[in-house]
Protein backbone atom coordinates (compact mmCIF):
# COMPACT_ATOMS: atom_id res chain seq x y z
CA UNK A 1 0.00 0.00 0.00
CA UNK A 2 1.45 3.56 -0.93
CA UNK A 3 1.48 6.36 1.23
CA UNK A 4 -0.89 9.43 0.24
CA UNK A 5 0.87 12.40 -1.76
CA UNK A 6 1.26 14.47 0.99
CA UNK A 7 2.61 11.81 3.41
CA UNK A 8 5.09 10.75 1.25
CA UNK A 9 6.18 14.49 0.92
CA UNK A 10 6.89 14.03 4.43
CA UNK A 11 8.18 10.72 4.46
CA UNK A 12 11.09 11.91 1.41
CA UNK A 13 11.65 15.02 3.85
CA UNK A 14 11.98 12.78 7.19
CA UNK A 15 14.41 10.47 4.94
CA UNK A 16 16.16 13.36 3.83
CA UNK A 17 16.71 14.92 7.27
CA UNK A 18 17.98 11.09 8.06
CA UNK A 19 20.20 10.01 6.04
CA UNK A 20 24.17 10.05 6.89
CA UNK A 21 25.23 12.78 4.57
CA UNK A 22 25.22 16.43 3.89
CA UNK A 23 22.80 17.48 1.07
CA UNK A 24 22.67 20.98 0.16
CA UNK A 25 20.06 21.70 -3.21
CA UNK A 26 20.60 25.43 -5.15
CA UNK A 27 18.06 26.93 -7.53
CA UNK A 28 19.01 27.89 -11.03
CA UNK A 29 19.99 31.42 -9.31
CA UNK A 30 22.35 29.44 -6.97
CA UNK A 31 19.62 30.17 -4.23
CA UNK A 32 19.76 27.58 -1.23
CA UNK A 33 16.56 25.84 -1.99
CA UNK A 34 17.46 22.80 0.42
CA UNK A 35 19.51 21.64 3.54
CA UNK A 36 19.31 18.94 5.51
CA UNK A 37 19.41 17.62 9.31
CA UNK A 38 22.87 16.20 8.26
CA UNK A 39 23.77 19.73 7.04
CA UNK A 40 22.28 21.54 10.35
CA UNK A 41 24.18 19.01 12.48
CA UNK A 42 27.65 19.44 10.94
CA UNK A 43 27.28 23.17 10.01
CA UNK A 44 25.36 24.50 13.12
CA UNK A 45 23.62 26.18 10.78
CA UNK A 46 19.58 25.81 10.90
CA UNK A 47 17.81 25.33 7.75
CA UNK A 48 15.12 27.94 8.31
CA UNK A 49 18.66 30.35 8.22
CA UNK A 50 20.05 29.08 4.82
CA UNK A 51 16.96 28.73 2.45
CA UNK A 52 16.23 30.83 0.79
CA UNK A 53 19.82 32.81 0.94
CA UNK A 54 22.74 33.11 -2.05
CA UNK A 55 24.43 29.82 -1.87
CA UNK A 56 27.88 32.16 -2.21
CA UNK A 57 26.43 35.31 0.14
CA UNK A 58 26.78 32.35 2.66
CA UNK A 59 29.78 30.49 1.77
CA UNK A 60 32.28 33.62 0.01
CA UNK A 61 35.28 32.32 0.22
CA UNK A 62 34.00 29.49 -2.56
CA UNK A 63 32.99 31.76 -5.35
CA UNK A 64 35.72 31.32 -7.60
CA UNK A 65 36.68 27.53 -6.03
CA UNK A 66 36.48 24.63 -7.64
CA UNK A 67 33.02 23.88 -5.88
CA UNK A 68 31.62 27.14 -7.66
CA UNK A 69 33.23 25.63 -11.27
CA UNK A 70 31.29 22.07 -9.93
CA UNK A 71 27.74 23.92 -9.69
CA UNK A 72 28.25 25.96 -12.97
CA UNK A 73 28.94 22.57 -14.90
CA UNK A 74 25.97 21.24 -13.16
CA UNK A 75 23.40 24.06 -13.92
CA UNK A 76 24.49 25.21 -17.18
CA UNK A 77 26.24 21.75 -18.65
CA UNK A 78 24.27 19.33 -17.07
CA UNK A 79 27.77 17.27 -15.69
CA UNK A 80 28.17 16.12 -12.27
CA UNK A 81 31.48 16.55 -10.33
CA UNK A 82 33.55 14.91 -8.11
CA UNK A 83 35.59 17.20 -5.59
CA UNK A 84 37.99 14.64 -4.05
CA UNK A 85 39.15 15.22 -0.35
CA UNK A 86 43.10 14.86 -1.65
CA UNK A 87 43.01 17.37 -4.20
CA UNK A 88 40.14 19.77 -2.38
CA UNK A 89 41.00 20.51 1.46
CA UNK A 90 37.26 20.43 3.08
CA UNK A 91 35.84 23.47 1.06
CA UNK A 92 32.88 23.33 3.80
CA UNK A 93 33.03 24.32 7.37
CA UNK A 94 31.83 21.28 8.82
CA UNK A 95 32.55 19.76 11.99
CA UNK A 96 32.18 16.67 14.03
CA UNK A 97 30.37 18.24 17.03
CA UNK A 98 29.97 22.14 17.52
CA UNK A 99 32.94 24.19 18.96
CA UNK A 100 35.63 21.77 17.44
CA UNK A 101 39.09 23.24 15.42
CA UNK A 102 39.48 20.77 12.30
CA UNK A 103 37.16 20.07 9.51
CA UNK A 104 35.92 17.02 8.60
CA UNK A 105 37.15 15.92 5.67
CA UNK A 106 34.72 15.73 2.77
CA UNK A 107 34.05 13.92 -0.40
CA UNK A 108 31.59 16.25 -2.46
CA UNK A 109 29.63 15.58 -5.34
CA UNK A 110 27.59 18.30 -6.98
CA UNK A 111 24.58 16.81 -9.16
CA UNK A 112 22.18 18.38 -11.69
CA UNK A 113 18.76 17.96 -10.84
CA UNK A 114 16.34 18.16 -13.85
CA UNK A 115 12.67 19.61 -12.93
CA UNK A 116 9.89 19.66 -15.16
CA UNK A 117 8.41 23.10 -14.03
CA UNK A 118 11.48 24.95 -13.59
CA UNK A 119 15.05 25.55 -14.45
CA UNK A 120 17.83 22.98 -13.62
CA UNK A 121 18.70 22.69 -10.46
CA UNK A 122 21.72 21.05 -8.37
CA UNK A 123 22.28 19.05 -5.64
CA UNK A 124 25.47 19.09 -3.42
CA UNK A 125 26.12 15.48 -1.54
CA UNK A 126 28.82 15.91 0.70
CA UNK A 127 30.49 12.70 2.77
CA UNK A 128 32.52 12.67 5.88
CA UNK A 129 35.69 10.55 4.37
CA UNK A 130 37.19 11.90 7.86
CA UNK A 131 37.62 8.17 8.91
CA UNK A 132 39.18 6.80 5.51
CA UNK A 133 41.66 9.78 5.73
CA UNK A 134 42.55 8.67 9.17
CA UNK A 135 43.13 5.20 7.68
CA UNK A 136 45.18 6.29 5.25
CA UNK A 137 47.52 8.40 6.97
CA UNK A 138 48.42 5.65 9.57
CA UNK A 139 49.18 3.82 6.54
CA UNK A 140 51.74 6.09 4.99
CA UNK A 141 53.43 6.22 8.30
CA UNK A 142 54.33 3.25 9.01
CA UNK A 143 55.31 3.04 5.07
CA UNK A 144 57.68 5.85 6.07
CA UNK A 145 58.98 4.01 9.29
CA UNK A 146 60.10 1.27 6.94
CA UNK A 147 61.48 3.36 4.41
CA UNK A 148 63.36 5.57 6.65
CA UNK A 149 65.24 2.39 7.73
CA UNK A 150 66.42 2.73 3.77
CA UNK A 151 66.61 6.29 4.35
CA UNK A 152 69.03 6.75 6.69
CA UNK A 153 73.33 7.11 6.93
CA UNK A 154 74.40 4.30 8.04
CA UNK A 155 77.63 6.12 10.12
CA UNK A 156 75.41 9.08 12.21
CA UNK A 157 71.96 7.69 12.22
CA UNK A 158 70.58 11.31 10.83
CA UNK A 159 69.00 11.48 6.91
CA UNK A 160 71.53 9.81 4.41
CA UNK A 161 71.31 11.47 0.77
CA UNK A 162 68.75 10.28 -0.61
CA UNK A 163 66.26 11.26 2.07
CA UNK A 164 67.70 14.77 2.04
CA UNK A 165 66.87 14.80 -1.90
CA UNK A 166 63.54 13.24 -1.27
CA UNK A 167 62.38 15.65 1.36
CA UNK A 168 63.91 18.53 0.01
CA UNK A 169 61.97 17.96 -3.06
CA UNK A 170 58.93 17.35 -1.45
CA UNK A 171 58.98 20.89 0.68
CA UNK A 172 59.84 22.49 -2.35
CA UNK A 173 57.45 22.32 -3.86
CA UNK A 174 55.11 22.85 -0.69
CA UNK A 175 56.98 26.36 -0.64
CA UNK A 176 56.48 26.83 -4.22
CA UNK A 177 52.43 26.14 -3.91
CA UNK A 178 51.63 27.53 -0.28
CA UNK A 179 53.71 31.01 -1.27
CA UNK A 180 56.06 30.49 1.95
CA UNK A 181 59.85 30.86 2.69
CA UNK A 182 62.22 27.95 2.50
CA UNK A 183 65.90 28.09 4.42
CA UNK A 184 68.86 25.36 3.43
CA UNK A 185 72.29 25.24 5.75
CA UNK A 186 74.86 23.77 4.39
CA UNK A 187 77.95 22.85 7.36
CA UNK A 188 81.09 21.33 6.98
CA UNK A 189 83.40 20.74 9.81
CA UNK A 190 86.44 22.85 10.30
CA UNK A 191 89.67 21.57 9.02
CA UNK A 192 88.56 17.82 8.80
CA UNK A 193 90.87 16.39 6.56
CA UNK A 194 93.55 17.65 9.08
CA UNK A 195 91.55 16.06 12.11
CA UNK A 196 91.14 12.93 10.10
CA UNK A 197 94.75 12.73 9.30
CA UNK A 198 96.08 13.83 12.76
CA UNK A 199 93.80 11.96 14.98
CA UNK A 200 92.65 8.61 12.36
CA UNK A 201 89.77 7.87 10.98
CA UNK A 202 88.18 6.01 13.85
CA UNK A 203 88.39 9.24 15.76
CA UNK A 204 86.70 11.10 12.69
CA UNK A 205 83.79 8.23 12.47
CA UNK A 206 83.87 9.45 16.42
CA UNK A 207 83.80 13.25 15.35
CA UNK A 208 81.48 12.95 12.76
CA UNK A 209 79.16 10.72 15.16
CA UNK A 210 78.72 13.82 17.73
CA UNK A 211 78.62 16.34 15.62
CA UNK A 212 75.23 15.23 14.19
CA UNK A 213 74.07 13.94 17.15
CA UNK A 214 74.53 17.55 18.72
CA UNK A 215 72.90 19.75 15.40
CA UNK A 216 70.12 17.20 15.24
CA UNK A 217 69.22 17.79 19.13
CA UNK A 218 68.81 21.18 18.24
CA UNK A 219 66.22 21.00 15.85
CA UNK A 220 62.52 21.20 17.42
CA UNK A 221 60.40 21.58 14.71
CA UNK A 222 58.69 18.23 13.20
CA UNK A 223 59.45 19.30 9.59
CA UNK A 224 62.85 20.39 9.67
CA UNK A 225 65.50 17.38 8.06
CA UNK A 226 69.54 17.02 8.99
CA UNK A 227 71.19 15.45 6.47
CA UNK A 228 74.83 13.76 5.88
CA UNK A 229 75.32 15.26 2.74
CA UNK A 230 78.77 14.23 1.93
CA UNK A 231 81.95 13.32 3.48
CA UNK A 232 81.85 15.72 6.64
CA UNK A 233 79.28 17.93 5.39
CA UNK A 234 75.58 18.51 7.09
CA UNK A 235 72.89 19.66 5.35
CA UNK A 236 69.21 21.04 6.70
CA UNK A 237 66.39 22.12 5.51
CA UNK A 238 64.59 24.39 7.23
CA UNK A 239 60.93 24.90 5.59
CA UNK A 240 58.82 28.38 6.44
CA UNK A 241 61.86 29.57 7.34
CA UNK A 242 63.08 33.31 6.28
CA UNK A 243 66.65 34.39 6.12
CA UNK A 244 66.82 35.60 9.55
CA UNK A 245 65.75 33.29 11.52
CA UNK A 246 67.98 30.92 9.30
CA UNK A 247 70.43 32.39 10.21
CA UNK A 248 69.88 32.45 14.43
CA UNK A 249 69.71 28.80 13.86
CA UNK A 250 72.86 28.35 12.27
CA UNK A 251 74.86 30.84 14.98
CA UNK A 252 72.79 28.32 17.62
CA UNK A 253 73.63 25.19 15.84
CA UNK A 254 77.70 27.15 15.48
CA UNK A 255 77.90 27.38 18.80
CA UNK A 256 76.45 24.23 20.37
CA UNK A 257 78.74 22.54 18.15
CA UNK A 258 82.06 24.19 19.67
CA UNK A 259 80.45 23.33 23.00
CA UNK A 260 81.14 19.78 22.56
CA UNK A 261 84.87 21.07 23.14
CA UNK A 262 85.78 18.15 20.92
CA UNK A 263 90.12 18.81 20.76
CA UNK A 264 91.45 19.65 17.32
CA UNK A 265 95.55 19.67 17.69
CA UNK A 266 95.79 20.93 14.04
CA UNK A 267 92.35 23.16 13.99
CA UNK A 268 92.66 26.73 12.93
CA UNK A 269 90.63 27.99 15.52
CA UNK A 270 92.55 29.57 18.96
CA UNK A 271 90.88 27.18 20.77
CA UNK A 272 91.92 24.31 19.01
CA UNK A 273 88.78 22.58 19.04
CA UNK A 274 86.43 20.81 16.68
CA UNK A 275 84.24 23.91 14.84
CA UNK A 276 82.01 24.27 11.71
CA UNK A 277 81.17 26.78 9.25
CA UNK A 278 77.66 27.22 7.56
CA UNK A 279 76.05 28.63 4.86
CA UNK A 280 72.72 29.74 4.91
CA UNK A 281 70.19 30.65 1.74
CA UNK A 282 66.93 31.38 1.55
CA UNK A 283 64.03 31.01 -1.16
CA UNK A 284 62.05 33.91 -0.32
CA UNK A 285 58.17 33.19 -0.03
CA UNK A 286 57.04 33.95 -3.74
CA UNK A 287 59.47 33.91 -5.46
CA UNK A 288 60.55 29.98 -6.11
CA UNK A 289 63.79 28.94 -7.51
CA UNK A 290 65.03 25.54 -8.88
CA UNK A 291 66.64 23.52 -6.21
CA UNK A 292 70.06 23.56 -7.74
CA UNK A 293 70.34 27.00 -7.54
CA UNK A 294 68.99 26.82 -3.73
CA UNK A 295 71.78 24.51 -2.84
CA UNK A 296 74.49 26.45 -5.26
CA UNK A 297 73.72 29.40 -3.15
CA UNK A 298 74.30 27.67 -0.05
CA UNK A 299 77.58 26.07 -1.30
CA UNK A 300 78.67 29.50 -1.73
CA UNK A 301 77.69 30.92 1.12
CA UNK A 302 79.38 28.12 2.85
CA UNK A 303 82.87 28.58 0.56
CA UNK A 304 82.39 32.48 1.89
CA UNK A 305 82.00 31.24 5.72
CA UNK A 306 85.50 29.34 5.27
CA UNK A 307 87.01 31.76 3.37
CA UNK A 308 86.46 34.90 5.94
CA UNK A 309 88.05 33.09 8.20
CA UNK A 310 86.05 29.67 9.25
CA UNK A 311 83.61 28.75 12.35
CA UNK A 312 81.35 31.57 10.78
CA UNK A 313 77.75 31.18 9.30
CA UNK A 314 77.05 32.74 5.94
CA UNK A 315 73.63 33.82 4.50
CA UNK A 316 72.92 34.55 0.73
CA UNK A 317 70.22 34.95 -1.46
CA UNK A 318 69.82 32.50 -4.54
CA UNK A 319 70.70 34.08 -7.85
CA UNK B 1 37.49 1.97 -40.63
CA UNK B 2 35.20 5.15 -40.06
CA UNK B 3 37.56 8.23 -41.04
CA UNK B 4 37.28 11.81 -41.50
CA UNK B 5 38.56 14.48 -43.80
CA UNK B 6 41.74 16.70 -43.25
CA UNK B 7 39.01 19.59 -42.31
CA UNK B 8 36.98 17.68 -40.45
CA UNK B 9 39.97 16.01 -37.98
CA UNK B 10 41.78 19.21 -37.33
CA UNK B 11 38.65 20.86 -36.29
CA UNK B 12 38.00 18.30 -33.75
CA UNK B 13 41.87 18.29 -33.35
CA UNK B 14 40.92 22.12 -32.44
CA UNK B 15 37.70 21.38 -30.50
CA UNK B 16 39.47 18.61 -28.21
CA UNK B 17 42.47 20.98 -27.25
CA UNK B 18 40.07 24.10 -26.18
CA UNK B 19 38.96 21.23 -23.75
CA UNK B 20 42.20 20.28 -22.23
CA UNK B 21 42.92 23.37 -22.43
CA UNK B 22 40.20 24.65 -20.04
CA UNK B 23 40.36 20.99 -17.77
CA UNK B 24 44.86 22.41 -17.14
CA UNK B 25 43.54 25.72 -15.94
CA UNK B 26 40.76 23.98 -13.82
CA UNK B 27 43.83 21.60 -12.64
CA UNK B 28 46.55 24.82 -11.70
CA UNK B 29 44.01 26.37 -9.95
CA UNK B 30 43.70 23.31 -7.66
CA UNK B 31 47.25 22.66 -6.93
CA UNK B 32 48.52 26.08 -7.51
CA UNK B 33 51.10 25.40 -10.34
CA UNK B 34 51.13 25.62 -13.93
CA UNK B 35 49.58 22.37 -15.50
CA UNK B 36 49.36 22.17 -19.18
CA UNK B 37 47.85 19.62 -21.95
CA UNK B 38 47.48 19.15 -25.27
CA UNK B 39 45.79 16.79 -27.43
CA UNK B 40 48.55 16.32 -30.19
CA UNK B 41 46.13 13.55 -32.50
CA UNK B 42 43.45 11.69 -32.51
CA UNK B 43 42.54 8.45 -34.42
CA UNK B 44 39.88 6.02 -34.79
CA UNK B 45 39.90 2.38 -34.87
CA UNK B 46 38.31 -0.63 -33.46
CA UNK B 47 38.13 -1.78 -29.59
CA UNK B 48 40.57 -4.46 -30.03
CA UNK B 49 43.15 -2.42 -31.96
CA UNK B 50 42.54 0.21 -29.26
CA UNK B 51 43.73 -1.83 -26.73
CA UNK B 52 46.83 -3.69 -28.91
CA UNK B 53 48.08 0.15 -28.81
CA UNK B 54 47.31 0.63 -25.25
CA UNK B 55 49.04 -2.25 -24.41
CA UNK B 56 52.18 -1.12 -26.08
CA UNK B 57 52.77 -4.09 -27.74
CA UNK B 58 51.52 -7.67 -28.44
CA UNK B 59 53.85 -8.80 -25.43
CA UNK B 60 52.52 -6.16 -22.88
CA UNK B 61 49.11 -6.95 -22.74
CA UNK B 62 49.13 -7.92 -19.01
CA UNK B 63 50.55 -4.62 -17.78
CA UNK B 64 47.94 -2.56 -16.47
CA UNK B 65 46.06 0.67 -17.07
CA UNK B 66 44.57 2.74 -14.80
CA UNK B 67 41.51 4.26 -16.34
CA UNK B 68 38.62 6.79 -15.32
CA UNK B 69 35.17 6.51 -17.54
CA UNK B 70 31.85 8.55 -17.44
CA UNK B 71 29.05 7.76 -19.80
CA UNK B 72 27.39 10.62 -21.93
CA UNK B 73 24.02 11.03 -23.22
CA UNK B 74 21.96 13.55 -25.14
CA UNK B 75 22.95 14.53 -28.66
CA UNK B 76 25.39 11.59 -29.08
CA UNK B 77 26.21 8.99 -26.87
CA UNK B 78 29.39 7.65 -25.91
CA UNK B 79 31.65 6.43 -23.13
CA UNK B 80 34.76 7.98 -22.40
CA UNK B 81 37.55 6.86 -20.37
CA UNK B 82 40.46 8.48 -19.76
CA UNK B 83 43.53 6.01 -19.36
CA UNK B 84 47.11 6.00 -18.32
CA UNK B 85 49.46 3.23 -17.73
CA UNK B 86 49.41 2.12 -13.89
CA UNK B 87 52.88 3.57 -12.90
CA UNK B 88 51.93 7.08 -14.70
CA UNK B 89 48.55 7.11 -12.65
CA UNK B 90 50.70 6.68 -9.26
CA UNK B 91 52.86 10.03 -10.97
CA UNK B 92 50.08 11.97 -11.76
CA UNK B 93 48.67 11.59 -8.64
CA UNK B 94 51.59 12.36 -6.43
CA UNK B 95 52.85 15.28 -8.94
CA UNK B 96 49.25 16.46 -8.58
CA UNK B 97 48.79 15.91 -4.57
CA UNK B 98 52.45 16.84 -3.74
CA UNK B 99 52.94 13.66 -1.99
CA UNK B 100 56.41 12.28 -1.22
CA UNK B 101 55.73 8.92 0.35
CA UNK B 102 54.05 6.98 -2.67
CA UNK B 103 52.73 3.28 -1.92
CA UNK B 104 52.91 0.83 -4.76
CA UNK B 105 49.17 0.98 -6.04
CA UNK B 106 46.58 4.17 -5.27
CA UNK B 107 44.88 4.47 -1.99
CA UNK B 108 41.09 5.10 -1.81
CA UNK B 109 41.43 7.94 -1.65
CA UNK B 110 44.25 9.06 -4.34
CA UNK B 111 41.80 6.81 -6.60
CA UNK B 112 39.09 9.60 -6.07
CA UNK B 113 41.74 12.04 -6.73
CA UNK B 114 42.27 10.15 -10.23
CA UNK B 115 38.38 10.06 -10.94
CA UNK B 116 38.38 13.80 -9.91
CA UNK B 117 41.11 14.43 -12.53
CA UNK B 118 39.22 12.32 -14.94
CA UNK B 119 35.82 13.93 -14.14
CA UNK B 120 37.68 17.33 -15.01
CA UNK B 121 39.31 15.74 -18.25
CA UNK B 122 36.17 14.15 -19.52
CA UNK B 123 34.07 16.85 -18.58
CA UNK B 124 36.02 19.87 -20.40
CA UNK B 125 36.05 17.85 -23.51
CA UNK B 126 32.85 16.32 -24.00
CA UNK B 127 31.56 19.98 -22.87
CA UNK B 128 33.59 21.61 -25.38
CA UNK B 129 32.06 19.43 -28.06
CA UNK B 130 28.25 19.78 -26.67
CA UNK B 131 28.96 23.68 -26.64
CA UNK B 132 29.96 23.75 -30.25
CA UNK B 133 28.03 21.83 -31.43
CA UNK B 134 25.09 23.69 -29.50
CA UNK B 135 23.73 20.67 -27.98
CA UNK B 136 23.38 19.16 -24.69
CA UNK B 137 24.39 15.89 -23.18
CA UNK B 138 23.98 14.29 -19.72
CA UNK B 139 27.01 12.94 -17.90
CA UNK B 140 27.16 10.05 -15.08
CA UNK B 141 30.16 10.38 -12.31
CA UNK B 142 33.42 9.33 -12.92
CA UNK B 143 33.87 5.51 -12.05
CA UNK B 144 37.83 3.98 -11.51
CA UNK B 145 39.56 0.89 -13.43
CA UNK B 146 42.21 -0.95 -13.12
CA UNK B 147 42.82 -3.52 -15.28
CA UNK B 148 44.35 -4.71 -18.53
CA UNK B 149 43.64 -2.06 -21.40
CA UNK B 150 41.34 -5.21 -22.82
CA UNK B 151 39.47 -5.06 -19.58
CA UNK B 152 39.07 -1.20 -19.10
CA UNK B 153 37.64 -0.81 -22.71
CA UNK B 154 35.09 -3.81 -21.92
CA UNK B 155 34.57 -2.90 -18.03
CA UNK B 156 30.89 -0.37 -18.80
CA UNK B 157 29.50 -3.44 -20.71
CA UNK B 158 29.21 -0.73 -23.83
CA UNK B 159 28.85 -3.14 -26.87
CA UNK B 160 30.20 -0.44 -29.87
CA UNK B 161 33.15 -1.00 -31.26
CA UNK B 162 34.65 2.23 -32.92
CA UNK B 163 36.78 3.95 -30.35
CA UNK B 164 37.84 7.41 -31.26
CA UNK B 165 41.30 7.73 -29.25
CA UNK B 166 43.00 11.14 -28.03
CA UNK B 167 46.87 11.22 -27.06
CA UNK B 168 47.08 13.66 -24.66
CA UNK B 169 50.46 14.99 -23.05
CA UNK B 170 50.01 16.13 -19.71
CA UNK B 171 52.85 18.15 -18.39
CA UNK B 172 53.21 19.53 -14.57
CA UNK B 173 56.35 19.98 -12.69
CA UNK B 174 58.54 19.79 -16.43
CA UNK B 175 57.16 16.12 -16.38
CA UNK B 176 55.27 15.10 -19.53
CA UNK B 177 52.81 12.38 -19.23
CA UNK B 178 51.09 10.67 -21.86
CA UNK B 179 48.33 9.28 -21.80
CA UNK B 180 44.81 8.60 -23.98
CA UNK B 181 41.69 9.72 -23.66
CA UNK B 182 39.04 7.25 -25.52
CA UNK B 183 35.43 7.46 -26.52
CA UNK B 184 33.36 4.49 -27.14
CA UNK B 185 31.58 5.66 -29.99
CA UNK B 186 28.47 3.41 -32.05
CA UNK B 187 28.02 3.65 -35.18
CA UNK B 188 24.94 6.01 -35.35
CA UNK B 189 26.89 8.29 -32.85
CA UNK B 190 29.37 8.38 -35.06
CA UNK B 191 27.67 9.91 -37.91
CA UNK B 192 26.06 12.45 -35.46
CA UNK B 193 29.20 13.58 -34.38
CA UNK B 194 30.36 13.76 -38.32
CA UNK B 195 27.48 15.80 -39.39
CA UNK B 196 27.65 17.80 -35.89
CA UNK B 197 31.47 18.94 -37.40
CA UNK B 198 30.62 19.72 -40.45
CA UNK B 199 28.10 22.21 -39.93
CA UNK B 200 30.70 23.58 -37.15
CA UNK B 201 33.20 23.75 -39.72
CA UNK B 202 30.27 25.48 -42.10
CA UNK B 203 29.31 28.22 -39.36
CA UNK B 204 33.29 28.53 -38.78
CA UNK B 205 33.49 29.28 -42.41
CA UNK B 206 30.89 31.57 -42.73
CA UNK B 207 31.62 33.51 -40.40
CA UNK B 208 35.07 33.88 -41.41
Amino acid sequence: MHAPPDNRLSLLESVLSAVSLGAIVLDGERRIVLWNGWMTRHSGRAAEQMVGQDFFAAFPELRGHRVDAAIQQALYNNFPSLLSQTLNKAPFPLFARPGDQDRLQQAVEVMPVSLADAARHCLIQITDVSLAVGREKLLREQAMVLRSQTFSDGLTGIANRRHFDVAMEKEHRRAKRGNLPLSLLMIDIDNFKAYNDHYGHQKGDQCLIQVAAALAAILKRPGDLIARYGGEEFAIVLPETDVEQATLLADALRLRASELGIPHERSSSEARIVTVSIGVATQVAGQPVEIAALIGAADRALYQAKRSGRNRTHARLPD
Amino acid sequence: MFNLSELENDALVEVFNIGVGQAASSMSGIVNETVRMSVPSISFMNRADAGRMLAGGPDLAQERICGVSQNYDGAFRTEAILMFPEDKSLEIVRLMVGEAVPLKELTEMEQEAMCEIGNIILNSCVGTLANIFQRELQGSLPRYHLGTSDEILTATGSQDDTVLMLHIDFVVERQQIHGYVAFILGMSALHDLKDQINQYIARAMGQA
